[in-house]
């Protein structure tokens, strides 16, 4: 009788164990878009601001909201990555306007530049074109890159998150594109 | 085909170009998120904003029920707390709930309304109510008036201080009250000998007694009393002594305005007898002095009828009726019949504090509906300028 009880208390602790450290369905998700998206977001925060101090900052400060926010997401109201970046956007945008207030920064190099010297010299010469091809165009036309060939966004993503339809922001993105290979052409 | 070549090789150069965190940068954000993303600070204002997080982090779902659980306990605790204080949307001057009641102010009571008083409530002899005795008073002169023929009679003006009398020199109050006693069946004959003497010693009358011997609920007295008005206090603290007070309600109405109107209606009709009287002495013919006696008549059956209407008001003023009843038993429920609280009275104890709730609501919602929709208005305000603000850092 006295082993009955004790194994009995025995389960009913393992379970109340397991209730406990079982984490919600809301912190599982968050884990696991954090763990998809982290480099993402910290490309196309990058990729806007254009300092990479900053970007670690403004990224982090995205994260630390959206877990907050966690609970409050509905999935019925799209992807959690349009979600994410949406969240990201605005923490970047309020980064962006804050700079414009003080003074304006240096720019940091983009990865490529600095990686141009290690590959061949034909391709080197291209990376370094597109990079100041991409400091040319305006911050919302590099926004758009960045959403798209940093972060890897879908465009029904990059309409979500920028507040337009997907065709609209495919037709943006192509005249973005075009505009980058003219740019390169010149520079070239 | 080679413009896609091109397209494609320009994607690739761009995503090639991709900034990627720094390993140590990676691994803190990690650790803080393994953490939960802790704060840094814990000052008072990172406490705030935390907790509003955490309030704003909760879904709308959830929000609901502990939102209406509120709601309704808030409207639970006004209900019962207007209850208590004895307010009645139908009778604001009667409480059934035994508490003191509240009277209502002077301008919101009709014409001749009294001023009830509980038990703990003395009866405060700068009363302003105003009185409906004028309107019966009224309307038996006017039947006189009509039964008599004596409609060519002038209209009387009206009191120059108004219907409620305001700028009389002193005010003429009729009083009242209600007082049952308890007492023991052996007790009664002594309490009603009591106030026998009590009677006698306010220099009262008694219009009406009756006693009944008994057992414990049988035995009893009641009494009808007037009690001149002046020393009615001392009279309802000597019957309070007598035995244990089981309720007491007191009332005033202010009969100033009818008294004047008949004092004035009185004078008026005075002075036309006088004239009259000049008219039959100075009558050249039978069929004229006829006609002035029949007016005459009529004149001092209205003289007459004002007097005695004067006398009855005087007698209102100057007396109060006491109502006085020695019981034995249990004590009956006030304001209810000797079957005690029934379902009827439950229903209306029920649709009372529903009343009661439903105004509470309304309440809550007039003055929360609009700061709730200020409120709205302002954060989707805030919300589309910062929208637009952020827009405007990418042009």
């Amino acid at each position: 009788m006295d082993t009955e009880s004790a194994r009995s208390k025995d389960v009913d602790q393992a379970l109340a164990a397991v209730a406990v450290d079982a984490p919600r369905e809301a912190d599982i998700a968050f884990d696991s878009l954090y763990r998809s998206s982290r480099d993402d977001v910290y490309a196309y925060v990058a990729g806007l601001l254009r300092d990479r101090t900053a970007a670690e900052e403004v990224t982090a400060t995205a994260f630390e909201r959206a877990y907050r926010k966690r609970s409050r997401f509905d999935r019925g109201r799209g992807e959690p990555r349009a979600w994410l970046f949406g969240i990201a956007r605005n923490a970047a945008l309020d980064e962006l306007r804050r700079r414009k207030r003080h003074a304006e920064l240096a720019t940091d190099p983009l990865d490529g530049e600095g990686a141009a010297v290690a590959d061949g010299f034909e391709q080197s010469e291209r990376r370094l074109a597109v990079a100041a091809a991409l400091d040319r165009l305006q911050p919302a036309e590099r926004e758009l890159v960045a959403l798209k060939f940093f972060a890897g966004l879908s465009n029904a993503e990059i309409g979500r998150v920028i507040g337009i339809t997907e065709s609209n922001a495919g037709t943006k993105l192509n005249r973005v594109v075009n505009k980058l290979r003219e740019a390169c052409d010149g520079i070239e | 085909m080679e413009s896609n070549r091109d397209s494609l090789d320009l994607s690739a150069t761009v995503r090639s170009l991709r900034p990627t965190p720094e390993p140590e940068f990676a691994a803190r954000l990690d650790a803080r998120a393994a953490d939960g993303f802790p704060r840094a600070s814990r000052s008072w204002g990172s406490r705030l904003v935390e907790m509003a997080d955490r309030v704003r982090a909760v879904p709308p779902r959830r929000v609901l029920a502990p939102a209406g659980a509120v709601a309704l306990t808030a409207i639970v605790v006004a209900t019962a707390v207007v209850s208590v204080t004895g307010t009645d949307p139908g009778n604001p001057s009667v409480s059934r709930f035994g508490a003191a009641a509240t009277s209502p102010p002077a301008a919101d009571r009709p014409a001749g309304a009294g001023v009830q008083h509980g038990t703990q409530a003395p009866v405060p002899s700068s009363s302003r109510a105003g009185s409906n005795s004028s309107s019966s008073a009224g309307s038996t002169l006017s039947e006189f008036e009509a039964r008599s023929g004596a409609s060519w009679l002038p209209s009387i003006a009206p009191h120059p201080s108004g219907p409620y009398a305001s700028r009389a020199n002193r005010r003429d109050i009729e009083r009242s009250a209600q007082i049952v006693l308890g007492a023991e069946p052996s007790e009664v004959r002594a309490g009603v000998a009591r106030v026998l003497d009590a009677v006698h010693a306010t220099g009262g009358i008694v219009l009406r007694s009756s006693i009944q011997d008994g057992d414990e609920g049988e035995a009893g007295a009641s009494f009808e009393l007037l009690i001149p008005s002046p020393r009615l206090g001392d009279a309802l603290a000597t019957f309070s002594a007598i035995a244990e007070v089981r309720s007491r309600r007191e009332s005033t109405q202010d009969i100033t305005a009818p008294t004047i109107g008949v004092e004035e209606r009185l004078e008026d009709s005075r002075a036309r007898i006088e004239s009259l009287l000049g008219q039959l002495s100075e009558a050249g013919s039978d069929e004229e002095r006829a006609a002035v006696e029949a007016q005459l008549r009529a004149e001092r059956r209205l003289a007459a009828a004002l007097r005695s209407r004067l006398t009855s008001l005087r007698r209102r003023a100057n007396f109060s009726r006491v109502s006085l009843r020695i019981e034995t038993g249990a004590p009956l429920a006030a304001g209810r019949n000797s079957s005690g609280w029934g379902v009827s009275d439950a229903l209306d104890d029920a649709g009372r504090i529903l009343t009661i709730a439903a105004g509470v609501t309304v309440i809550a919602l007039a003055i929360l509906g609009p700061l709730a929709l200020i409120a709205f208005l302002l954060w989707l305000a805030h919300r589309t300028l910062a929208r637009r603000s952020r827009e405007r850092t990418l042009d």
